[in-house]
């Protein structure tokens, strides 16, 4: 997993939003995951809706999660 | 405690060039999505001859086909329920929705994934925290919870924020009062109309809710009339409360503008998240600052059905960032929603077609001439009235006519009330050439 360490104009990522990111890809890489039980699966979902608007707000990211289901 | 002033500091006073240059990027991405993914927009990007890679700067917009609500009806009819429109799967949706109005008999529906339906309160966050909702305030909301979208995105926004959420759901309008008194909330969502009938009822009940509640904001959505100075005012008197217009729209699933607590006359758009284009209504040329056109709107929110160049046929005036006091560095429309490019009418909320109004008219035999009247009760409520003549021979049929045509009316329109008023044979005009049986008797918006 890489995670990139400029937001989407090109600036360095503050400490803050490295740290933001990096939540948000680890949400991500759980919730590829079909093992989890659906008190995990789901909640997971969830948080990460959540953090996509963070990342998304601060731009971070802009993509779709509907591969993961979100 | 000392909140900051911006939900997003970071892009609510982005310079502007940088802010165009992230709406570029996302506009590639946004036209990459959608080719890739929806049928809908690879057919129009290619009868239009357009492709994505075609984007080399944000001004190539105007290379982008535009979406109309024809396109999507007629998608909708052809394969229902939601047309070749979908970018994803329906089995990741997690809501339904649709349009409190429809241009004909079927409503725009649309459905939303779980990063969707959270980016839809994400919207309304940004405007409310703009306009000074906070941790502490307690919010009600008098609004329904039906499946017209209203203030739903609101009601999880403040939950978002950490405010208190009073849902005022399914209640008689004195049991909404008595709450909002009795619960000491701060803030009230509500239509502007529906803010005045409150008012008024509260009166009627002995009740000052300028003095006697704690209301101090109340949110205004679902009409142009919050934005309206003469309406504005009248509002803030009543409740004793500051006034902040929103307006969204079914189709993005949510606000894409706000009034800030600067109060400048004009509701900032949330630059970040759309692109709002301003175009003469007839041309499709650009319009500059402080010259009427027609909204124009692409969303980067909802990747379900992707929104791209909509004419909204929303009458609005661009004026730049500078026009508000408050740092943010995106643009405002003054004066909110001013108005519409075509026939449509807001009453009490919810969108109203003539075209569509008169398609359920003429099902009945009986009705041998009507009228649609839009009105202004007690100078607070607008209500529709459906002035009809029954054919000669068919008088009988009247009392069942009434009442069915009413229910098919409301039906049609989220439960919206029409008041079905029956004539004298003969008093209603004839035309010979075009037929003029719309009339709206409201007074004119002065702003």
């Amino acid at each position: 997993m890489t995670t990139s360490t400029t937001d989407l104009l090109g600036k360095p990522l503050s400490e803050q939003e490295q740290e933001i990111l990096a939540a948000y890809e680890t949400l991500k890489k759980l919730a590829a995951r079909d093992d989890l039980p659906p008190c995990a699966a789901r909640n997971i979902r969830q948080a990460l809706a959540s953090l996509w608007q963070a990342t998304n707000d601060l731009g971070l990211q802009f993509e779709q999660l509907y591969e993961y289901g979100v | 405690m000392a909140y900051p002033d911006f939900w997003n500091p970071k892009h609510e006073t982005l310079p502007r060039e940088e802010l165009q240059q992230l709406q570029f990027l996302k506009l590639r991405r946004l036209c990459e999505w959608a080719y890739a993914t929806t049928p809908f927009h690879k057919r129009k990007f290619d009868e239009a001859g357009f492709h994505p890679e075609q984007l080399k700067t944000l001004d190539d917009i105007r290379r982008i086909p535009f979406m109309t609500r024809e396109d999507w009806m007629a998608s909708l009819q052809e394969k229902p329920l939601f047309g070749d429109t979908l970018a994803t799967d329906p089995v990741n949706a997690i809501r339904y929705h649709l349009t409190s109005g429809t241009s004909g008999r079927t409503p725009i529906r649309v459905l939303d994934g779980t990063k969707d339906w959270d980016w839809i309160s994400e919207m309304w966050c940004y405007g409310l925290w703009g306009f000074g909702i906070r941790p502490e305030d307690s919010v009600y909301f008098a609004f329904g919870y039906g499946s017209f979208i209203g203030f739903w995105g609101a009601h999880y926004a403040c939950e978002k924020i950490g405010a208190l959420v009073v849902p005022g759901g399914a209640q008689t309008t004195e049991a909404r009062i008595k709450q909002i008194v009795e619960l000491g909330v701060t803030t009230v969502a509500s239509t502007p109309t529906y803010a005045l009938h409150l008012w008024q009822k509260a009166r009627e009940m002995g009740i000052d809710l300028a003095t006697q509640s704690k209301v101090n904001k109340v949110i205004l959505s679902g009409e142009p009339a919050g934005s309206i100075p003469a309406v504005k005012r009248q509002l803030e008197e009543a409740w004793g409360a500051q006034c902040g217009d929103t307006a969204g729209m079914t189709e993005i699933g949510t606000i894409m503008i706000f009034e800030c607590s600067h109060h400048s006359g004009g509701t900032h758009i949330i630059e970040d998240h759309f692109i709002e284009e301003v175009l003469d209504a007839t041309t499709s040329e650009p319009v500059g600052y402080e010259e009427l056109g027609e909204r124009v709107v692409t969303s980067f929110g909802r990747g379900f059905i992707p929104l791209i160049r909509y004419r909204t046929r929303d009458m609005v005036m661009k004026v730049p960032a500078s026009t508000c006091s408050c740092g943010r560095t995106w643009d405002l429309y003054s004066g909110g929603i001013r108005g519409r490019w075509d026939d449509m009418k807001l009453i009490r909320g919810t969108n109203v077609y003539p075209s569509a109004v008169e398609a359920i008219i003429r099902e009945y035999a009986a009705i041998d001439e009507f009228q649609i009247y839009f009105w202004r009760k007690d100078n607070i409520q607008d209500e529709i009235d459906i002035k009809l003549e029954i054919k000669p021979g068919l008088e009988n049929s009247w009392s069942d006519l009434q009442i069915k045509l009413a229910k098919d009316l409301a039906q049609a329109h989220e439960g919206l009330r029409f008041n079905v008023v029956r004539m004298d044979h003969g008093s209603l005009p004839r035309f010979e050439l075009k037929a003029r049986r719309l009339v709206d008797a409201r007074p004119i918006a002065q702003y």
